[in-house]
């Protein structure tokens, strides 16, 4: 069932490499300095406060938010000003979003044979038995006809994590995947996500869902106004975590 | 089923558990229903009421006037007769077969259109059948079994004199009429009796008829009127001044003696012979004199016959009113023929043709018109042979509408065909064809592409191709052949270049962008109008070549760049409305920009522009009315042009509201088909969620 190929860099270098990333909006210092390694089959999940820049930052990652200082390196190519870099490390990366962005004028199945097709160039025959495969694998192989609007938000979110799948991506990147959702459809599209997390999928994860993290992560990196106040395994952020910042956090939302 | 409230009441916290089940009942009677839905709609308050009986009232009153109107006096002839021109205009009689075809192309189109997507309801297939068998059978019927109403000519020696006009009965009258054809005539003794009844005569008259009748109409009158006068003087109401005005107008008043008496009507025998009119032979000779039968004739072939009505005794004074049955108006009608623009556009040679029409029926002869006497025979013209009085209900199903659904018929029954084959064979081809490898039906591919080739045939078929179809001269393009082409054509035309300013305004490139916003703007701060005389006048100083392009292209050419303005900001405004995560979606899955704005952006902008762009199509179809004004002769102009004529003045009313629902039957239709694209197909879903 789990056929995802993982092919490491081969020196055992880090899946995501960034250094000392800066980024403002006008004059507002969004992300102040962030150096984060993500080793191969990692999962991360960032976590923190609203407007403390976690999303930001995982945006920055695939270029859908371009950093001004710093340097980032995706599966060894550097991301810079360079179209063909930009595009080669999108083909890479793969991301789901809160709000879903499904394509609402088209299928299911269109939605993830789309890119396949268009940047992979892949045969309508085959990008269609690997969208069939994968909306098998995220739980819904019935409803490939239907046109994202007559989804529930779960089965929407899991749809969405199918088409980013359909790339074939190395690196998965989740923004808040479950905050629009009700609570009752939470579950289904973790429980895809810890799959994929168990698939060896490398995987950097915003969310506010403490047991996924507490389930699923190698290392959580608690963000607080553009940088990162303290990272760790699970076990150590949620019962030794050391920054006044931190602690302050976590006794509220525990 | 139990229901669990907490109950707050009096600040206790108690729980109520109701394990009743209340029985489920119908509604009152009043609740539901149509009498429910009269009495919460029409008379809910006692101002709803006030409201409705008086809408009620002036509907009603509007309607019945309009309704008496349009059977009593309208005189819809002129829309019969002119029809052909105000489909085509004068498109060349020997091309008009591409017009049928192309008619029947995009009969089936439509046909295979409703297989493949809206699926028609056995009601409509019904309503529609049954209608097209009630124009034709009720054609048939009311040809067969309502009489027509008899024609009244005057004959005899007397000048019949009545205020300014004056007018002697003429001695022969030439018309047309149909092998196996009867004509009768008699003396129209009941009209003859006394001027109350001569005023009474109603159908169509000559001049001489219609002036008797009207002379004893206004005797009637001034006697009537001289009678009011005398009751108002004889009343005590009236001031010095008030009385010795109606004397003065009492004194100008005079009650001439009896038109009947005057003309010794229906007294002299009149002598009749009914005439071929290419040989001349009598068919048919007799006397009439009053109470006499009426003189009969067959008529052996089509063409042309003279009613010759003499009086017996040629010194005899007097006149006779004659009742006709079987003669009807005739309109002449002369055109050109082989007008076509040769290889070198020249206009090859033509050859101009008479046609004499039956108004009644549109039976047509190029018989030459006899000339006795070397001098060409009055014929029963409609302008001299106008109805006189208001039709009577059988009259206006015999003269308007059984001629109407004559000439429409057939053109509807090919449609109605081409419709069904096309409907038919949407699903034949799914039969026999394998599912194609978007799985999607054959048929629909088929419909697609003939939707889209469809513009290209019908440019083709009109105008002609290269050396396969000669051209048309386009300045013979008219009615609604020319609107459907020029509307046709500027949405086409326009629509890639709406959707190219459109993504160039919002262009990252400030050339581009710049450039698209001043066209737009300057474009959308100039009427049309203007648009169109620019092409027309300024087009030639840029570039003289451009002087030869035909008027058509140049009007084509400017609602083109007219429309294309506001079409772009249609589908700037669809492409804001665009959820700026559905980009950042197709971007993170690679995809790039022009991929994005061909695949996410332009589809589900169109879609949400959708309602706004069948607006802009409906409001085009009738925009190019415009072009009259630079010498087309689209619709309207074409419609115009007809009131002018000599035999159609004053009938306005009749063609402007028969072009009228023209235009609004097309635009219905394109806004019915609209709402159904609307609510279905992958859009729905999406502008569900958009509203």
């Amino acid at each position: 069932m789990i056929d995802q190929q993982q092919t490491s860099p081969s020196n055992g270098e880090p899946m995501i490499i960034c250094r000392q990333i800066n980024k403002w909006f006008g004059e507002f210092h969004v992300l102040r300095d962030v150096s984060v390694e993500v080793a191969p089959q990692e999962v991360v999940v960032v976590i923190g406060p609203s407007g403390s820049g976690k999303s930001t930052f995982i945006r920055c990652i695939n270029r859908l938010e371009e950093h001004q200082e710093g340097t980032i390196i995706v599966d060894g190519i550097e991301l810079g000003n360079d179209l063909r870099n930009i595009a080669a490390i999108r083909r890479e990366i793969g991301m789901v979003f809160q709000q879903f962005n499904l394509f609402p004028h088209k299928t299911v199945l269109e939605n993830i044979t789309l890119a396949p097709m268009k940047v992979r160039h892949t045969s309508r025959d085959k990008a269609e038995a690997k969208a069939k495969e994968l909306l098998a694998r995220v739980g819904i192989p019935e409803q490939a006809d239907k046109y994202p609007g007559q989804l529930s938000g779960g089965q929407q979110q899991r749809v969405a994590i199918a088409r980013a799948l359909a790339m074939e991506p190395k690196i998965m990147l989740f923004d808040e995947p479950t905050s629009a959702l009700d609570p009752e459809m939470i579950k289904e599209v973790l429980d895809v996500m810890k799959e994929l997390a168990r698939s060896g999928m490398t995987m950097l994860v915003v969310t506010h869902e403490m047991s996924f993290a507490r389930e699923v992560a190698d290392r959580i990196l608690f963000f607080d106004q553009g940088r990162i106040v303290e990272q760790g395994t699970p076990q150590y952020f949620f019962e030794e975590a050391q920054h006044p910042r931190t602690k302050l956090f976590l006794s509220q939302i525990l | 089923m139990a229901t669990i409230s907490d109950s707050r009441s009096g600040g206790l916290a108690r729980s109520v558990v109701n394990y009743d089940e209340p029985p489920v009942k119908s509604p009152p009677l009043l609740a539901v229903g149509p009498l429910a839905w009269v009495r919460r709609n029409l008379f809910h308050s006692w101002f709803d009421t006030i409201l409705t009986l008086v809408s009620a009232v002036v509907i009603i009153s509007v309607l019945s006037s309009f309704v008496a109107w349009a059977i009593g006096q309208a005189n819809w002839a002129v829309v019969t007769f002119n029809m052909r021109l105000l489909m085509l205009g004068r498109f060349p009689v020997d091309a008009e077969w591409r017009v049928a075809l192309l008619t029947a192309i995009g009969a089936f189109a439509v046909g295979m259109s409703l297989a493949v997507w809206l699926r028609v309801s056995r009601t409509i297939v019904l309503i529609v059948t049954l209608s097209l068998a009630f124009i034709f059978i009720s054609a048939s019927l009311i040809t067969a079994y309502v009489p027509q109403s008899p024609s009244y000519v005057a004959a005899g020696n007397n000048e019949i004199v009545y205020s300014a006009s004056n007018e002697t009965p003429q001695a022969q009258l030439g018309f047309i009429a149909k092998a196996g054809e009867t004509v009768s005539v008699r003396m129209a003794d009941q009209y003859a009796a006394n001027d109350p009844s001569l005023s009474g005569v109603y159908g169509f008259s000559d001049k001489a008829a219609a002036l008797l009748a009207n002379a004893a109409a206004n005797r009637l009158d001034t006697a009537a009127r001289i009678e009011s006068f005398k009751a108002q003087l004889s009343s005590d109401l009236l001031t010095t001044g008030q009385r010795a005005r109606l004397n003065t107008q009492l004194a100008k008043l005079e009650v001439p003696p009896a038109i009947t008496e005057t003309y010794t009507l229906n007294q002299t025998p009149i002598k009749i012979r009914i005439l071929r009119g290419t040989t001349l032979e009598a068919l048919a000779t007799g006397t009439l004199t009053t109470g006499a039968p009426a003189i009969k004739v067959t008529l052996p072939a089509d063409g042309w016959y003279v009613l010759e009505k003499i009086p017996a005794d040629s010194e005899a004074k007097g006149a006779a009113l004659l009742e006709v049955g079987g003669i009807s108006p005739i309109l002449e009608r002369s055109f050109t023929v082989s007008g076509d623009l040769d290889a070198g556009g020249n206009i090859t040679a033509t050859s101009r043709v008479s046609q004499y029409i039956r108004v009644t029926d549109n039976f047509t002869t190029q018989e030459i018109r006899p000339a006795p006497d070397d001098k060409n025979v009055p014929m029963a013209i409609l302008i001299d042979n106008a109805y006189r009085g208001n039709h009577t209900f059988p009259d206006f199903l015999r003269l308007f509408v059984a001629p109407f659904f004559d000439v429409i018929k057939v053109p509807l029954l090919i449609i109605l065909i081409a419709t069904v084959i096309g409907y038919i064979s949407a699903d034949l081809i799914d039969r026999f064809a394998p599912p194609s490898q978007k799985k999607q039906r054959t048929s629909r591919r088929v419909v697609t592409w003939l939707l889209i080739a469809f513009p290209v045939i019908m440019f083709g078929l009109v105008y002609g191709v290269g050396n396969v179809l000669p051209l048309t001269d386009t300045r013979r393009w008219g009615g609604l052949l020319l609107t459907i082409m020029l509307t046709v054509v500027a949405i086409i035309a326009s629509f890639p270049l709406g959707v190219a300013l459109a993504l160039g305004r919002r262009s990252d490139l400030p050339v581009i962008s710049v450039a698209s916003t001043i066209y737009i703007e300057i474009i959308r701060g100039v009427p049309l109008i203007t648009v169109l005389f620019m092409a027309q006048l300024l087009l030639p100083l840029v570039n003289p070549s451009l002087a030869e392009m035909p008027n058509v292209f140049r009007a084509m050419i400017a609602i083109t760049l007219f429309n294309a303005a506001y079409l772009a900001e249609n589908v700037r405004g669809g492409l804001q409305a665009i959820p700026y995560g559905q980009q950042e979606a197709a971007k993170a899955l690679g995809l790039n920009s022009w991929q994005i704005t061909m695949n996410i952006t332009l589809p589900q902008a169109l879609r949400v522009i959708f309602p706004a762009l069948v607006g802009m199509v409906i409001s085009l179809f009738k925009d190019t009315s415009l072009v009259t004004i630079v010498g087309l002769l689209d619709l309207t102009g074409t419609a115009q042009n007809i009131v002018t004529q000599t035999e159609f003045l004053g009938l306005r009313r009749e063609t402007l509201l028969f072009i009228t629902l023209l235009y609004f039957g097309i635009s219905y239709v394109i806004a019915g088909v609209s709402r159904r694209i609307e609510t279905s197909g992958a859009g729905a879903t999406l502008l569900a969620r958009k509203i």
